[in-house]
């Protein structure tokens, strides 16, 4: 039987549908000018690397054809992602040949800000900056160099560190991502460093307002202890969310809490209420290793009340309910689940620690940690080490250096614990000071659109003779700018990338070339070796490499040297080197540092997985040491400060609306795929920033169903978020999940013609004095149809 | 013959959407402006949809990462007056470009709404072009793309297989969407091979298809969440 004209079509089609794939376009649309992409057969190739577009540090996989970036997927080796990526590193393509990017360095021709630029040759550049920061040292005025820069761990950063201290200035001014739980730590536990957390171990994970799913440290070490790739059963933690507000990772946990805004260590408290009530802590290891439990006697004699009198006597569930809004059943359940989940482990997120008493709710959120033993054991609380990569050459400082460190960084007004706000208190020190900072450098910091307030940012840019800015693109920062020296972009340079703290093994990644690097950029760890070797005298002789990467090599030497750990592998090699150390053992794999340094650029990095879970003093190096619940540093602190807040009494934040107008509490967020003011936004991420299908490139606010019915706003409309310090224009989505009386406002994003909208600015000045952060949920607004 | 389908697990998506911009990256997914995204005329072959139940405190909130269903019994292809769109042996349906009148017949018949029009040629800047990829044409105006399972990567596992003398196994055809998915909730392969993970997840009790009583049979199954 011969086939009818319908099946004849049929197979016609299934034909046709592979030549339409393969190379149609030399077929049917010779005409088409847009379709004529220039496509030929190409070598194909695959190179591991390291996304370094956020803190997480994730492996990646790049797929090249003839030297063009095509795909960014997962590198399978890495332990901390494990082959998996998220939205920002796969559009990484698009970031790399953004149209945006910057073709070559500029000078600029005009007044400040009026966008004017001259193009000039790197040369060109090198030498403007080269005979500006040479004139601040011939003045004796090192000093007046300052660097503002975004999160940048690792070699890059130490560099900036030795470059600035050899050149003579200590204006070292961090404007990065911080969740005030580096401060918890130092004063509970002795330890200036930020916790880790064992969540693929931990049977539950109590997230006290950590955006674990989204913009965590690494929302990647969240979703492979979730999903537990590597088990063959479902076995991963329970994972319970204690928010405000109903995010992606409150409606992914296994259990979602909501609490009224600013509680969180209410609950926290509540729950160690119950925990000690029915006798369900740890008491062995509260014994062995916790100050302040009990009622104790201070260092002036006086008899203080110990945390647990202070919890018993303060926060019975009923009070805890009533503060919260979280049924008393519901308190006493979660309590009971900390106890049959051992280990539990709680997070605390910026939530809880931006607050205008963060770091007492911060405390108090620990405390759970703390009671159940989940410090220092799998699944809990760990410290772990850094990557132990060879040390830079010492630094050598001349007469003018040792003077300009001598006369410290400018604004001395610190908080006592860390560092939060650091950016902006340097900016008003500069703005209201007279010059006292001549020369500023960007690297990776865009305040102008980061910042909570960019007035006094524009106000210390004027008084700042000149600025350099290390961008790849001309953001908001740069346009004020007078020299702008772009730098390579992530997928061009060589950089060291060890993931953020938050994951308990140190994992050095690298990242490599993947593709030739763009002619009119420069790496800017080149810029510095080249501007040393320019400045001569110490400085040069202080930073003896001939270029950034030949520097990297130098340090890997110590990884090479350590006689622990591996380069990447996969989940075999990596149980057999953990169980290897565990006992005792390694065995070196490498005889010669070039197979080493060769095998650690083909799988994308270094780690060591084994964590000694002995070692005492990862649980505290207090002065007592042991870990102090009623910490002596946070007591004589406030004593000093005259301060009237009480650790475990006052962690509250219930501000109310204090006026009609404005009656909605502003809840900001970050959204993972535009946590970010530095690099330009890809097309394919604002074409999905939210949850919303219909909301692409606009930006939006989040209002309860109720709450817009009384405002008499629907869905869609576009309003004003109306503030006492300013407005900004958005889309109103009526959700079902957002708390009534609440605006939630994600921030990134900014209307299509480029004007801002970024919630933080509406923020009030309020924060917390003992670490400096701001409070993000102490600010009211009103909705305005626009 | 092979039968290509799809499970979806919703407990472990977190509706981070990298499968979409996965999707997008490999497919040559152009964006369109501002102004034809606010019209509705964005592309994303693969889209996570979110579904809201209850009001606060006692909401939920799931996510259906959403590719085209390759339905047994597709509506698509009982509308397109030129066979433009078809379904293979394996069950892949497919749209060839080239056949194309852009009548939009099929992009009104799909439940799933899966079909996406070109309204423009694709806008790609001479930047842009460098990260195209070359096994994928890109689409000319008027014309309906849409999810194809990433069927470039089948034709080249199947030339890699064939080379090397071997059967097709599960890990050499995977689409790009669940390569990259960091929680592993997409899984796909044949659904009549019993050593592929996808043959026993279709009869799992927490199976659920989109709108399955339109008789559309498709091979997309998610694994219902959990309470």
């Amino acid at each position: 039987m011969s086939p009818s004209r319908r099946e004849f079509l049929w197979t016609m089609g299934a034909a046709a549908a592979t030549v339409a794939l393969k190379g149609a376009q030399d077929v049917f649309w010779e005409s088409d000018e847009s379709l004529d992409v220039g496509w030929a057969p190409g070598i194909e190739e695959r190179r591991n690397s390291t996304c370094l577009i956020c803190p997480s540090r994730c492996g990646i996989r790049g797929r090249l054809v003839d030297g063009r970036l095509i795909r960014i997927n997962g590198n399978p080796l890495h332990p901390l992602s494990r082959g998996g990526l998220c939205p920002r590193g796969v559009a990484g393509v698009q970031l790399l040949y953004h149209p945006e990017r910057l073709a070559g360095p500029l000078v600029r021709s005009g007044p400040r800000g009026s966008g004017q630029w001259e193009t000039v040759t790197r040369e060109q550049a090198l030498e403007r900056i080269a005979e500006q920061l040479g004139s601040l040292r011939a003045a004796g005025r090192p000093e007046g160099l300052a660097l503002l820069a975004g999160y940048s761990a690792g070699t890059m950063q130490d560099l900036w560190r030795q470059f600035l201290h050899n050149f003579g200035s200590s204006n070292y001014v961090a404007d990065e991502y911080e969740d005030g739980t580096e401060a918890v730590m130092a004063v509970m536990h002795g330890i200036d460093r930020r916790p880790s957390y064992d969540l693929d171990r931990a049977r539950l994970v109590l997230s006290f307002g950590a955006p674990l799913f989204e913009s965590w440290w690494s929302p990647l070490q969240a979703f492979v202890a979730f999903a537990n790739p590597d088990a063959e059963e479902e076995s991963g933690p329970r994972f319970v969310q204690i928010d405000t507000r109903f995010s992606r990772t409150a409606s992914r946990a296994h259990e979602w809490v909501g609490v009224r805004p600013g509680t969180h260590a209410v609950l926290a408290l509540g729950i160690a209420y119950v925990l000690i009530r029915d006798e369900l802590i740890d008491a062995d290891f509260v014994a062995r290793h916790v100050a302040g439990f009990e009622d104790f006697v201070d260092a002036q004699g006086q008899p203080r009340e110990g945390y647990r009198s202070l919890v018993m006597r303060n926060y019975r569930t009923e009070e805890v309910s009533a503060i919260t809004g979280v049924p008393v059943a519901r308190i006493t359940a979660l309590a009971r689940a900390v106890a049959a989940n051992r280990p539990a482990v709680a997070v605390c997120g910026t939530d809880v620690a931006f607050a205008p008493n963060g770091l007492l709710a911060g405390l108090a959120v620990h405390s759970i940690n703390v009671l159940m033993g989940s410090v220092n054991r799998p699944g809990g609380v760990l410290f772990a080490d850094d990557a132990p990569v060879g040390p830079l050459t010492s630094p050598v400082l001349d007469e003018t250096a040792r003077a300009g460190v001598g006369r410290g960084p400018i604004g001395t007004q610190r908080p006592v614990f860390g560092s939060g706000g650091e950016a902006l208190r340097f900016a008003a020190a500069v703005a209201g000071a007279e010059a006292p900072i001549e020369a500023l450098l960007l690297y990776y910091a865009n305040p102008i659109a980061s910042s909570t307030d960019p007035s006094v940012w524009h106000e210390a840019l004027e008084k700042i003779p000149f600025v350099v800015s290390f961008s790849p693109f001309l953001d908001d920062t740069a346009r004020y700018a007078d020299v702008v020296l772009p730098d390579l972009l992530p997928y061009e340079r060589w950089q060291d990338a060890p993931t953020p703290t938050s994951y308990p093994y140190p994992v050095w990644g690298l990242a490599r070339p993947l593709v030739e690097p763009h002619e009119g950029a420069m790496h800017t760890g080149d810029v510095v070796l080249d501007l040393a070797r320019r400045l001569g005298g110490s400085v040069a002789a202080s930073l003896p490499y001939e270029s950034f990467e030949g520097l990297l090599k130098e340090r890997t030497r110590g990884l090479f040297a350590v006689r622990r750990g591996m380069t990447l592998g996969g989940q075999f090699e990596r149980e057999h080197h953990r169980q290897m150390e565990e006992r005792g053992w390694w065995l070196p794999e490498h005889t010669d540092f070039e197979a080493f340094w060769d095998e650690l650029v083909e799988r994308g990095g270094w780690t060591d997985l084994f964590y000694d879970h002995t070692d005492p003093y990862r649980i505290a190096q207090t002065d007592s040491g042991r870990i102090e619940l009623m910490p002596a540093k946070l007591l004589s602190a406030l004593a000093e400060e005259g301060s009237e807040l009480r650790p475990y009494l006052d962690v509250a934040t219930q501000t109310a609306a204090d006026s009609t107008e404005f009656s909605l509490r502003l809840i900001p967020y970050r959204v993972s795929t535009l946590a970010s003011g530095t690099l330009s936004l890809e097309r394919w991420l604002a074409e999905q920033p939210g949850i919303f299908p219909d909301v692409l490139w606009h930006p939006w606010v989040e209002v309860a169903p109720e709450t817009a019915h009384a405002l008499g706003l629907s869905d869609d409309t576009l309003v004003w978020v109306v503030a006492p310090r300013g407005r900004y224009r958005a889309r109103l989505k009526v959700f079902p999940g957002t708390a009534p009386e609440t605006v939630c406002a994600p921030y990134g994003l900014r209307q299509p013609d480029g004007e801002p909208a970024n919630p933080l600015r509406l923020l009030d000045s309020t924060n917390d004095p003992l670490t400096g952060l701001p409070s993000w949920s102490s600010t009211f607004v009103r909705l305005e149809q626009a | 013959m092979a039968r290509w389908g799809m499970v979806i697990d919703l407990d472990r998506c977190t509706g981070c959407a990298a499968c979409e911009v996965a999707c997008k990256s490999e497919n040559n997914v152009a964006a369109v402006s501002v102004e034809q995204a606010d019209m509705g005329r964005a592309s994303s072959w693969m889209k996570v949809m979110a579904h809201v139940e209850g009001e606060f405190p006692d909401t939920t909130m799931h996510f259906y990462p959403r590719p085209c269903m390759h339905c047994d019994n597709p509506p698509c292809i009982r509308v397109c007056p030129v066979q433009a769109t078809y379904i293979d042996d394996e069950g892949i349906v497919g749209q060839i470009y080239a056949r194309c009148i852009g009548c939009r017949y099929c992009a009104n018949a799909c439940p799933y709404m899966v079909k996406y029009f070109n309204w423009y040629g694709p806008e790609w800047s001479e930047a842009e072009r460098q990260h195209l990829n070359p096994d994928v044409s890109v689409r000319p105006a008027g014309v309906i793309e849409k999810c194809t399972f990433c069927h470039h990567r089948l034709q080249k596992a199947r030339e890699d297989a064939r080379a090397e003398g071997r059967e097709l196994r599960e890990e050499d055809y995977q689409p790009a969407c669940v390569d990259v998915c960091p929680t592993n909730a997409i899984i796909f392969g044949d659904l009549d091979n019993p050593s592929h993970a996808v043959h026993t997840l279709k009869d799992d009790p927490r199976v659920l298809r989109l709108m399955e009583d339109l008789g559309t049979q498709p091979k997309v199954y998610y694994l219902r969440p959990r309470d």
